[in-house]
């Protein structure tokens, strides 16, 4: 590495961002303690709002049965009867059943939904979901039914309470100490005073430095190019 | 400043590192099971060797069951099924009843794999899983231990084997020294609130 490169890369960094700055000494850090509580409480509003459930069916929820559920004209070419009352039953049914399977975790394969997988025990708990929305059960009760059998293990979604929080709060946590520490990190290599763009070198014992370095310091210091 | 942050970073390295301790020190054959301590699921289903016949839980009120899913595709129902020949020999029919039950498969495959192996017990077909889902099964083959009041007392995911079989007959042999109720104490058991497990 030639000198021209590393004199150039010091007088870049002491022209840097912080070099110009005119704030007074102790003005307002880079991250202020109001940014970082604002991220937090919106980290975690954004969290608690997945987590929690709600007790009807949310506008998200209840869209897969909303489009699935074609108006009739628009319905026409797709189905042999259209507008009939049982295909669009039939319809509402899997559209529902695939929303509540999409709950459940494939009990035979890593990373899909029951409503996802295809293996024959996914299949069989598909219709088992079917059949129970068919008799009247509300998907609430479905999932109590399989949490019973199988444990809240088998929710892709476990409810937010208990040791299951932590799911729920680490990540936001560790986003808010993570901001903190790159906060504190900035602000310890900040400079505290601004750097007056003609500061006289500073006075180094003669023998710190051989003649060449202290003079090529100099330079840097100065901004001589 | 840098004090703080000599200790901060550490510190908060340390819960993921607990984390992965405990995740790393589980036993992954280990899987959950609600039913651990519950009322077993009722059930009446078809004999694998009559269509005409069906066999219920409450047939077996009284003993322990060992209920054992099974296929004839499973590789490792073929590594246990020697150990079930051995627990059925070994323990009193009166005392214990070992069930299978035929896990996404058909009776015809289900006999022949009994014809191949040996041994012979009562089998029940589980068409569409219905019964492994109520009973929370995961694959074959898993094996429940029902007390004689009808509780699932413990349950095998996997293979009885050298390692398995061992612990699987202490919990047997503790069930049985529990003491059997009998077919009337079972009556009245049934109708009061249940103990705790």
């Amino acid at each position: 590495m030639s000198g021209a490169t590393r004199h150039g890369g010091a007088g870049r960094r002491r022209k840097g961002p912080w070099a110009h700055r005119r704030d007074p000494p102790g003005s307002r850090p880079l991250v202020t303690p109001a940014a970082l509580f604002a991220t937090a409480v919106l980290v975690l509003a954004g969290s608690l709002d997945a987590a929690l459930p709600s007790p009807g069916p949310t506008p998200r929820q209840a869209a897969p049965q909303d489009s699935a559920t074609p108006p009739p004209d628009t319905a026409a070419p797709a189905t042999p009867s259209p507008g009939s009352v049982a295909d669009r039953r039939d319809a509402e049914l899997d559209a529902l059943t695939a929303e509540v399977a999409g709950r459940f975790r494939c009990l035979v394969c890593r990373g899909q939904s029951v409503a996802e997988s295809s293996s024959q025990l996914a299949r069989e708990m598909q219709r088992e979901i079917r059949e129970r929305l068919g008799h009247g059960e509300t998907p609430e009760h479905i999932e109590a039914f399989f949490v019973d059998s199988y444990g809240e293990w088998i929710l892709l979604r476990p409810p937010a309470r208990g040791v299951n929080l932590l799911v729920y709060l680490l990540p936001a946590a560790a986003f808010v100490v993570g901001l903190a520490i790159v906060g504190w990190v900035v602000r310890a290599r900040r400079p505290s005073e601004p750097i007056p763009e003609s500061s006289p070198a500073p006075d180094l014992p003669d023998d710190a430095l051989d003649p060449e370095d202290r003079a090529w310091l100099e330079r840097a210091i100065r901004g001589d190019r | 400043m840098r004090a703080v942050l000599r200790w901060a970073l550490p510190l908060a390295a340390l819960p993921p590192l607990a984390l992965l301790g405990f995740g790393l020190t589980r036993d992954v054959k280990t899987l959950p099971s609600a039913l651990i301590g519950v009322q077993a699921p009722e059930f009446r289903l078809e004999s694998m060797y009559d269509a005409s016949d069906s066999i219920s839980l409450a047939d077996h009120r009284g003993r322990v069951v060992v209920l054992n899913y099974f296929a004839s595709w499973c590789l490792p129902c073929i590594v246990e099924h020697p150990e079930l020949v051995r627990l059925r020999a070994d323990y009193d029919p009166d005392d214990v009843t070992l069930l299978g039950v035929l896990y996404q498969d058909v009776p015809e495959n289900g006999r022949a794999f009994m014809r191949r192996h040996g041994g012979e017990w009562p089998s029940v077909v589980d068409y569409d899983s219905r019964m492994a889902i109520r009973y929370g099964v995961y694959g074959a083959p898993e094996t429940f231990l029902i007390s004689p009041r009808g509780r699932i007392a413990y349950k095998l995911v996997g293979p009885l084997d050298a390692h398995t079989a061992p612990v699987f007959r202490a919990k047997l042999d503790s069930l049985l020294a529990i003491g059997d109720p009998g077919a009337e104490g079972h009556e009245r058991l049934e109708s009061a609130p249940s103990p705790p497990p």
